[in-house]
């Protein structure tokens, strides 16, 4: 073995050993994976049920009763009332005892009979906008599926233009969220550790004695990062583990492809919290710096719950900067999109970059500021 | 130059070091002989630990050079981290780790390797006095042990010098002692020995003892000659009763002809004379001229302190 290796080596192996020694960190690190995504997967829903519906059929066929059925069946729509005046909805949207409401008019069967465009109304409460709009969406999809099932082979219907919802039909949030928390978690606790551990020699005295001995900077940055760094992979495992079993995500693309882009993507944030410590030297600040510096952009920029496309353009310039958007978009590109390394390597170029750009400031830094 | 060749194995010419405008270690020169215990003396912020941080190419000089081991500080450090062993002031072993990880740790760190690690740290159990106890977690040892300990650490790869930045501070004085045994052995064997200290008996334990003062390098001698050069004269403790006894005595010798300096020494008074009143009739006579009596006079050896106290005055 080179003495590189064999000093790198005995670095790793003794932050492994300061991690031993303090269970509560390590404890910490596997809990939180396991909180987040039960608070995430169960309580924050982006999933929209039981919305109360109001159907006013003026048809009254069999077919416009089995159309009204098909909403109230999925689940999505619980039906709260069947008033017989389309005027009656407002007042039960403004008492809020109903949020959507279907108004199949008079003739609509007769117009499917003719081939013609039949056309059922929904109304949705605007006032919730996140509920409206999935709402919506839920709606255009079951008269969709709907139209398509009743089509006679080989002919077609004038149907309008809809969006369809692939890879997540039903728009389940688990399963958008758990690349998301994959990135939360990560930088949540592995940043956060890689923060202290510089610091602390510095507080503590120990930098002077390590750079007494030959050990070099990249040897003790490598060393400091290793074990940091497959406590990060066994929280990737745990969130994915939990995903699939507790939330039905589904794992379309290689569970290797993930680990590859998650390493990648460790490596980089492990290395930015080496930095944030070398340069700070105090645990408390680097702790504080870490905290605001990585879970604001993992939260707020990553595309994990707000669409960066619908941000203004300074703001998306920022997360392009910023690893975190690269990984949940390569996440959902292999976890939902079953997609290939082909099509997330332009995720995974940027995250390298970043990890290049911190390992150079790092051993620069480190450098300078000896004892 | 092999460094088997040159008796010298630490060689410092105008070392210099600034803080911005605070010259922390001002033109320094001296040499280290193979097999020295060399103490390095100061009050704090003299420059003690600046300098022992250049040698161990921790922190680049400003001006001079120096040679460690053969390897010059500033263009070759990690050949001097290579061939030195370092104990520094504040910290030495992980205190969370047990005694055999820090050990494995530091071994590593300087490249040791199977079965040679092995033996090492074996040896560095029995000097510390742990076989036995490699388990035990280093935070729980008595002082004087993780001194040893660390001291036992800082030679794993056997160097042929070894730098100590303080290192029986806040230390027992029987542990203390253990650890210069420690030291004395070593040095016998060979190893240069670079030690920083503010006990001034331990001072006494050096070969040759160098005292900075405000970045400089003062004086530097053995232990015997320092006293001979910055102390010389016949030093008298005359005894006072009282504390206004002993001011008074200090106050009537002062200045006299012959009386070349008094110091107080706790209810003593240290006066150091010379030839004129060196021989105890002679003292006698002097301190009755003086209206003080002559029934409580010794002849005292002056110690490194006087050194200290001669110099830092000036």
């Amino acid at each position: 073995m080179s003495p590189f290796l064999r000093r790198t080596r005995a670095m790793a192996l003794k932050e492994f050993r300061h991690m031993a020694r303090d269970p509560q960190v390590v404890l910490l690190a596997l809990a939180m994976p396991l909180v987040l995504i039960l608070v995430f997967g169960y309580g924050v829903s982006f999933d929209v049920e039981h919305v109360p519906l109001a159907v006013v059929d003026q048809d009254r066929t069999a077919e416009s009763r089995a159309f009204a059925r098909a909403f109230s069946a999925a689940g999505t729509f619980d039906v709260v009332a069947t008033p017989d005046d389309p005027r009656a909805v407002e007042p039960l949207f403004r008492q809020s005892l109903a949020r959507a409401a279907l108004i199949i008019p008079e003739g609509f069967t007769r117009a499917r009979a003719r081939g013609e465009a039949a056309t059922a109304q929904m109304l949705v409460d605007g006032s919730d906008n996140a509920t409206a709009t999935i709402a919506l969406g839920y709606g255009d999809a079951i008269g969709l599926t709907l139209a398509q099932a009743e089509l006679p082979r080989g002919l077609s219907a004038p149907l309008e233009a809809r969006v369809r919802t692939m890879f997540n039909p039903s728009l389940r949030s688990a399963v958008f969220i758990v690349p998301g928390l994959i990135v939360l978690v990560l930088v949540i606790v592995s940043v956060m550790l890689t923060a202290l551990t510089v610091a602390r020699e510095y507080e503590q005295g120990s930098m002077e004695q390590l750079f007494s001995t030959p050990v070099g900077r990249l040897e003790i940055i490598l060393g400091k990062l290793a074990p940091y760094f497959l406590l990060g992979l066994v929280q990737v495992l745990l969130v994915l583990v939990v995903g699939v079993t507790l939330f039905d995500v589904p794992l379309r693309g290689s569970v290797g492809l993930i680990f590859l882009a998650a390493s990648i993507f460790l490596l980089g944030e492990l290395t930015y919290g080496l930095v944030i410590s070398i340069i700070t030297r105090s645990q408390m600040v680097a702790a504080q710096i870490a905290a605001i510096s990585t879970f604001l952009p993992a939260l707020i920029l990553s595309d994990f719950i707000f669409p960066i496309d619908n941000m203004p353009p300074p703001l998306r310039f920022v997360s392009s900067l910023l690893p975190p958007r690269y990984l949940v978009h390569a996440l959902r590109s292999i976890m939902l999109r079953g997609n290939g390394l082909e099509t997330i390597v332009s995720d995974l170029l940027p995250m390298a970059g970043f990890f290049a750009v911190m390992l150079l400031i790092a051993t620069r830094r480190f450098r300078r500021t000896v004892a | 130059m092999r460094a088997e060749a040159n008796p010298n194995v630490i060689e410092v010419e105008g070392l210099t070091r600034l803080f911005g405008d605070f010259r922390a270690v001002d033109d320094v020169n001296f040499q280290v002989r193979r097999g020295e215990i060399f103490g390095y003396l100061g009050a704090n912020g003299a420059g003690k630990s600046t300098t022992i941080r250049m040698l161990c190419g921790l922190l680049a000089p400003t001006g001079g050079r120096a040679t460690v081991a053969g390897a010059d500080i500033a263009r070759e450090p990690q050949r001097v981290k290579e061939r030195i062993g370092y104990m520094s002031q504040k910290f030495s072993l992980y205190m969370d780790l047990s005694v055999v990880e820090n050990l494995n740790f530091f071994a590593s760190a300087y490249g040791l390797a199977g079965a040679e690690r092995r033996a090492r740290i074996g040896d560095a159990l029995a000097q510390a006095d742990l076989e036995g106890k490699g388990d035990l977690v280093t935070r729980d040892l008595a002082g004087g042990v993780r001194q040893r300990l660390a001291l036992a650490s800082a030679l794993l790869h056997r160097p042929p010098i070894i730098f100590l930045d303080e290192p029986t501070a806040g230390v027992d004085p029987v542990a203390r002692r253990g650890f210069w045994r420690v030291i004395r052995e070593l040095s016998r064997a060979g190893t240069t020995i670079f030690v920083t200290t503010h006990h001034l008996d331990e001072a006494e334990l050096c070969h040759r003892v160098g005292l900075m003062v405000d970045g400089k390098l003062v004086a530097l001698d053995t232990p015997e000659g320092l006293k001979r050069t910055h102390v010389p004269g016949t030093m008298m403790s005359v005894g006072g009763q009282g504390e206004g006894r002993a001011r008074n005595i200090a106050a009537a010798v002062t200045g006299a002809p012959g009386v070349l300096a008094v110091q107080p020494f706790g209810l003593r008074v240290h006066v150091r004379v010379d030839d004129r009143l060196a021989a105890p009739a002679a003292f006698g006579a002097f301190l009755a001229s003086r209206g003080l009596p002559a029934d409580d006079v010794e002849v005292v050896e002056p110690g490194l302190e006087d050194v200290f106290l001669a110099l830092v005055q000036r």
